[in-house]
């Protein structure tokens, strides 16, 4: 049983966390990461980069083939999942279906013999947490996918656990209820602060619900911190690409000096960078590099020097509405422009010219694709 | 009704019909007109010796309905059977599927060994059952005899034979549970199992609250198949006893069987036969209803 003196203090701590299928797939590879007390981390990746693994290693459903998982300040690498005092929502829900909803919810605590007179004053308060109350006498099949994932969220809530894991839990909710279901989550920790881990493959559900975001690859941590700097400072081609929408546009440029300033110069583009990003480039004079521009950075028009913009062609208009997107060609490579105000007239065909801020450039080594200036 | 001058049915029906034609003309061949021969039959006095097949009514109906033999022992033997079998491999075989469901070393190996009994036929069984609960030179009695016990004069009391019918009947099944329940076990969803074990539930707990009504389905039709088919039974009690000691351990079928083709009684035995059927119509579909709702639960 948890004393309560170790409910307060639930951190979790990987080290050197290895997953091993057979002699060939390494699924998961050295994961170091620490999650703070009642932090809320989102691991997020592209499907295959392990991230679902480490979760379900947390949560011990999977085996783990070495390293160290510490909940709060037990190892808990041979406990079953029982006895971490996690819970868990899962993609499809894994309700009970031939349970009513509120037995959904009752089974944890029945499972630990909780009073019944408990177990209704927690279903109470997690009912109304998530507006379940008309739904506790029905079955789940005949819930709605949000309804059904609500019930989800309550079976952990009531159960009162150490850790809270997410398993891509709105990944089968369509786009609108997916918004709402985020914040309602969001909403959720903030009343009940509990450690937890989001497992998603969207960026942007990543991005707003994580205090910390850690982006996963081939089984490898790429980068771990907070949304704002896994955006603005992105470590690596990979990051850069992945965290944000529409993803950053990369272009091969070639580190020149021209008069005092330096340059990044390909036959499409030639731009200035600024002095901070030039000392970092200094040992890149006269290479290929890759250069890293976000859509949104981009601008139409050129109201300041031709060192900051550069001549594209539209191929695409998408009009939003609230902005309009451009797919525009820039020598042989594309380039995406996002946030273009939506009574600009542009059209498929024009020649246009793109501004950017010399302190929103990015550039990476083309070999290792790390960065050079993030 | 269709109108003067159109076809009786849309040409797709037309043709539906035309494909459902060799299967209907087998059934009506081999089933309905059987049926109907028989059910005739059991309104007529029609022996071998009698071929004039006189018109007696119901009057083999009150004579079967009114035995003492059918109603005393047939009747209670076909059901004590059919719910000693039915249940004995329904619990054998979830306990094997259950097993067989985890992964251990040489799972195939005791799959494969485990369907065994499915591939004998049920008369063959049946004879090895009786070699080997003979009472001379069965392996059972010297077995016993080894250990310093009694042998049995298994086949020569009526429960002990009965027993043995029962054994052989669930020994033959069980495999075919493990192979349905154990196919359902598969294609449960794993999530709710692995929420289950999150949510800290001891294994019983998870059988009886997840395991089985998930399975519920698949049980059900295991259950009302089998008992409708148990209801049936002739070879192995045939091969085994042969409805002896007596008459003691006749089950619905033999008795049917002795009646229209032992004492040549055509009429009476297919009125028996009628019987049956109609009593396993209701039976079928009152353990269907019952063993849902207890399932459900």
């Amino acid at each position: 049983m948890m004393t309560s003196t170790t409910k307060f203090m639930a951190s979790i701590v990987l080290s050197k966390l290895n997953k091993h299928y057979g002699s060939l797939h390494h699924a998961v590879k050295d994961v170091d990461l620490t999650i703070a007390d009642k932090e809320f981390v989102a691991l997020v990746g592209p499907s295959g980069c392990g991230k679902s693994t480490t979760l379900r290693m947390i949560a011990g459903l999977e085996d783990i083939s070495s390293g160290e998982i510490r909940i709060g300040d037990r190892v808990v690498n041979n406990l079953p999942p029982r006895d971490r005092d996690v819970a868990m929502v899962f993609q499809n829900y894994a309700l009970y279906q031939h349970m009513s909803v509120y037995d959904n919810l009752a089974f944890g605590l029945r499972n630990k013999k909780v009073p019944e007179s408990e177990i209704k004053a927690a279903i109470d308060r997690a009912a109304e947490m998530l507006g379940l109350h008309e739904l506790l006498k029905r079955r789940p099949r005949q819930l709605s996918g949000g309804q059904q994932q609500r019930v989800a969220l309550g079976r952990c809530i009531v159960r009162n656990p150490l850790v809270f894991l997410f398993d891509e839990p709105l990944s089968n909710l369509d786009a609108k209820l997916r918004a709402q279901m985020r914040i309602e989550i969001k909403r959720l920790h903030s009343q009940m602060p509990t450690t937890s881990v989001f497992v998603t493959h969207d960026q942007v559900e990543a991005m707003t619900l994580g205090d910390r975001v850690v982006i996963m690859r081939d089984g490898e941590v790429q980068q771990a911190g907070t949304p704002l700097s896994v955006y603005g400072h992105p470590v690596n081609r990979f990051v850069a690409g992945f965290i944000g929408a529409p993803a950053m546009n990369f272009l091969d440029v070639t580190i020149r000096k021209e008069g005092d300033t330096r340059v990044a110069q390909s036959a499409a583009v030639k731009l200035a960078i600024n002095e901070a990003s030039a000392r970092a480039l200094e040992a890149w004079q006269g290479r290929p590099v890759i250069m890293g521009l976000r859509p949104e950075h981009l601008a139409l028009g050129s109201d300041g020097p031709v060192s900051r913009s550069f001549p594209a062609k539209v191929e695409v208009v998408e009009q939003l509405g609230s902005e309009i997107l451009l797919e525009t060609r820039v020598g042989d490579a594309r380039v995406t422009v996002a946030r273009v105000p939506p009574e600009t007239q542009v059209a498929a065909g024009d020649q246009v010219r793109l501004s950017v801020q010399p302190g929103r450039l990015h550039f990476f080594d083309p070999k290792t694709e790390t960065a050079i200036v993030a | 009704m269709t109108g003067a001058g159109r076809p009786l049915f849309g040409e797709q029906t037309r043709f539906m019909l035309l494909l459902i034609t060799p299967a209907a003309l087998l059934l009506t061949l081999f089933q309905v007109v059987p049926i109907a021969i028989g059910a005739n039959a059991s309104f007529r006095d029609w022996a071998l010796y009698n071929p004039k097949k006189t018109w007696v009514g119901l009057h083999h109906y009150e004579a079967v309905l009114s035995d003492p033999e059918f109603l005393w022992v047939v009747l209670p033997n076909t059901f004590i059977f059919m719910i000693l079998s039915v249940a004995g491999a329904l619990v054998l075989g979830l306990a094997l599927a259950l097993l067989l469901n985890r992964p251990f070393a040489g799972q195939k190996i005791v799959q494969t060994v485990l369907l065994v009994p499915l591939m004998v036929a049920p008369v063959i069984a049946a004879i090895m059952m009786r070699w080997m609960f003979n009472d001379q030179f069965g392996i059972v009695n010297a077995v016993l005899e080894g250990l310093g016990l009694d042998g049995q004069p298994w086949l020569v009391e009526r429960w002990t034979a009965f027993g043995v019918i029962v054994m052989t009947d669930i020994w033959l099944w069980t495999p075919w549970y493990t192979l349905l329940l154990l196919a359902g076990l598969q294609s449960l969803p794993r999530e709710p199992f692995e929420a289950a074990a999150i949510d800290g539930t001891s294994t019983w707990r998870v059988f009886t609250h997840l395991t089985l009504p998930m399975l519920r389905s698949v049980i059900v039709v295991c259950v009302v198949i089998r008992a409708i088919d148990a209801f049936r039974t002739f070879d192995i009690v045939w091969t085994l006893t042969g409805g002896g000691p007596g008459r003691s351990t006749e089950l619905f079928s033999l008795y049917a069987y002795v009646l229209a083709f032992l004492t040549l009684d055509f009429g009476r035995g297919s009125a028996a036969a009628i019987i049956g059927g109609l009593i396993i119509l209701v039976v079928g579909a009152v353990l269907y209803r019952v063993v849902d709702r207890i399932a459900r639960v």
